[in-house]
């Protein structure tokens, strides 16, 4: 009597706390849709028909750029060029400045993203599963979702100075805010009938936990990981940009004081990298666990 | 339910969220003026000696709750010195996010309604989207300085992706079925627009609307990093520098209603515009 009381209110506040994980599984059941549809239509055709479209879209769009700057219808000083950032990339590679300043972002990044799901995820998952918990802690969480992260740059700086553990602070409130959020919705709209079924066979809560409320979450989870590292990567530069002394972000930004335009692009180049990789190594380790569920897309 | 002889227990019961969620508030409220003000170092200074004394955090560092509330009185009534840095950046925000939606969303519904098209730019999205858009920021600062243009170009970089993207999404999940139907009545491309795509992407537009304001709020602080001229950013980041901490949390708290604010508003229109909606329940399931 009481749980069905207190299921409504939960479920409204998923919806209310963050709007980011509403559209997110929806994309992808889309996504499933649409191969699903492709594939009856003939997928080979289909399947090359977007790999040539879009690789010729991006080739035209370098070609123009480079043959803009080649003609001197703009200023490489301002844009640079394809070409001009692949050489500057050849010199960094061989740089040993850049891979410190890789390295330090890098450390940057992995100790603010671990401690965030570290912490992150076991804190959605209690307030998911205890009632009380979550009335304590839903109110902080939402003001905290509500602010941009970086906005408490200039009190962090205070406090962690201009070094590492600033950017660490920065990275893991970034983090962590979605990856509770995420992991907290999954407990909630885990599948009623589920619950029911395993009450009635009289499952212990640690059992219900393991077995039904877990597995149920894992997507939520993933789609928390996947916005916390896109956080944590927003993090990383503006922490940077802001104050530092080494790192990713401070070459880029050195670079835009001194014109260097390439060095920039290559910089941004190397986080929208980062940025893929993680996604797709986050997309494979969910597969991994996604491995069991029937094929939605098939059944329908 | 059980019936219960006191009131006050009965009025817990049905108002436990809302208690549980102030009573949190409010102790971390007191324990944050007790930090500054020393009082738990002077209670545990029996217990633990010197070592409690790490809980007297000097104001600059923490300030505190009653100093921010004092501070943000100064600057709103008295000296009324918040309201200019409110206009600049308000501005900014509605003229970056104003193209973003202009230019995003037009797009992603073409983009979302033409198979060519969406594969064209399928491969900018998504490494657009990989990349934290910020780190342009040295770039924008080349192409047209650190003024005005800047942060509006900073918000509208930030925020056209989510609605891009949202747009895009949106027109593929409209529902094939009642596509076919228009269509078998020949409803003209325009028809099937205004009739089927359009109110059926609407949640999915406000949506990504409500992503783009979180991310408008961002690009407001990270626009103002440079520059000295005036802006809510600015104001703050100006206040750590000088270790003014209860500015800066006047600042932070002044963008979080802000934020709040606006959210509530898109969430007022999301209901205004589901109201001829059947289920809305069953439609996100």
């Amino acid at each position: 009597m009481k749980k069905m009381g207190t299921k409504t209110p939960g479920k409204k506040v998923m919806t209310a706390a963050d709007g980011q994980s509403e559209n997110k599984p929806r994309r992808e059941k889309t996504t499933e849709r649409r191969t699903a549809g492709a594939r009856k239509t003939g997928a080979l055709m289909a399947g090359r028909e977007r790999l040539i479209v879009g690789s010729v879209s991006v080739g035209l769009f370098i070609l123009v750029w480079q043959l803009a700057v080649t003609a001197h219808a703009i200023d490489p000083l301002f844009v640079s060029s394809p070409s001009r950032i692949v050489m500057t990339a050849r010199d960094m590679i061989g740089d040993a400045d850049f891979w410190r300043d890789l390295t330090v972002s890098a450390q940057e990044y992995f100790y603010g993203y671990f401690a965030a799901i570290l912490i992150g995820i076991p804190i959605g998952l209690l307030t998911g599963w205890y009632r009380r918990l979550q009335y304590l802690l839903g109110p902080l969480i939402d003001m905290m979702n509500a602010v941009p992260r970086v906005t408490f740059l200039p009190i962090i700086v205070l406090w962690f100075g201009i070094g590492i553990w600033s950017k660490f602070a920065v990275v893991f409130l970034g983090a962590i805010i979605p990856i509770i959020i995420s992991t907290y919705a999954g407990v909630r709209t885990n599948e009623a009938r589920f619950l029911t079924v395993a009450r009635s066979f009289s499952a212990s809560q640690l059992k219900i936990f393991v077995s039904i409320i877990l597995p149920g979450t894992v997507p939520f989870i993933f789609t928390g990981l996947k916005y916390g590292s896109g956080r944590a990567l927003l993090g990383v530069v503006v922490g940077e940009l802001y104050a530092a002394t080494a790192g990713l972000g401070h070459m880029i930004a050195e670079a835009g004081n001194t014109f260097q335009t390439d060095v920039v692009f290559f910089g941004v180049l190397v986080f929208t990298l980062t940025g893929i990789v993680i996604t797709t190594i986050l997309d494979r380790i969910e597969r991994h666990f996604e491995r069991w569920r029937p094929r939605a897309g098939g059944a329908a | 339910m059980t019936d219960r002889p006191h009131t006050a227990f009965a009025f817990y019961w049905r108002n436990e969220r809302t208690i549980l969620g102030l009573a949190m508030i409010l102790l971390i409220l007191l324990f944050w003026e007790g930090l500054s003000r020393g009082w738990w170092a002077d209670l545990l200074h029996p217990l633990f000696g010197a070592s409690a004394e790490k809980l007297r955090v000097r104001p600059i560092f923490i300030s505190s709750p009653t100093a921010v509330a004092r501070k943000a009185y100064e600057l709103y009534f008295v000296t009324g010195g918040i309201w200019r840095h409110l206009a600049t950046s308000g501005l900014e925000i509605a003229v970056g996010l104003g193209a973003a939606i202009i230019i995003g969303i037009p797009l992603g519904l073409w983009a979302g309604r033409n198979r060519l098209a969406s594969y064209a730019l399928e491969p900018f999205m998504s490494a657009f989207n990989a990349t934290p858009q910020v780190a342009l920021l040295p770039l924008v600062i080349l192409w047209v300085g650190t003024g005005f243009a800047c942060r509006a170009l900073i918000i509208f970089m930030l925020t056209i992706l989510p609605l891009l993207i949202n747009a895009h999404a949106a027109v593929q999940t409209v529902d094939p079925r009642l596509q076919r139907v228009a269509r078998s009545f020949s409803s003209s491309e325009w028809r099937l627009f205004t009739t089927i795509i359009l109110p059926s992407s609407v949640p999915f537009l406000l949506a990504g609307l409500r992503l783009a304001i979180g991310r408008a709020m961002v690009g407001v602080v990270v626009g103002e990093l440079y520059g000295s001229a005036i802006g809510i950013g600015i104001m703050i980041n100006k206040a750590g520098v000088l270790f003014q901490t209860d500015t800066v949390f006047v600042g932070v708290f002044t963008i979080v209603a802000a934020g709040l604010c606006l959210t509530e508003l898109v969430r007022h229109i999301e209901k205004r515009v589901q109201i001829w909606r059947p289920d809305a329940a069953e439609q996100s399931s």
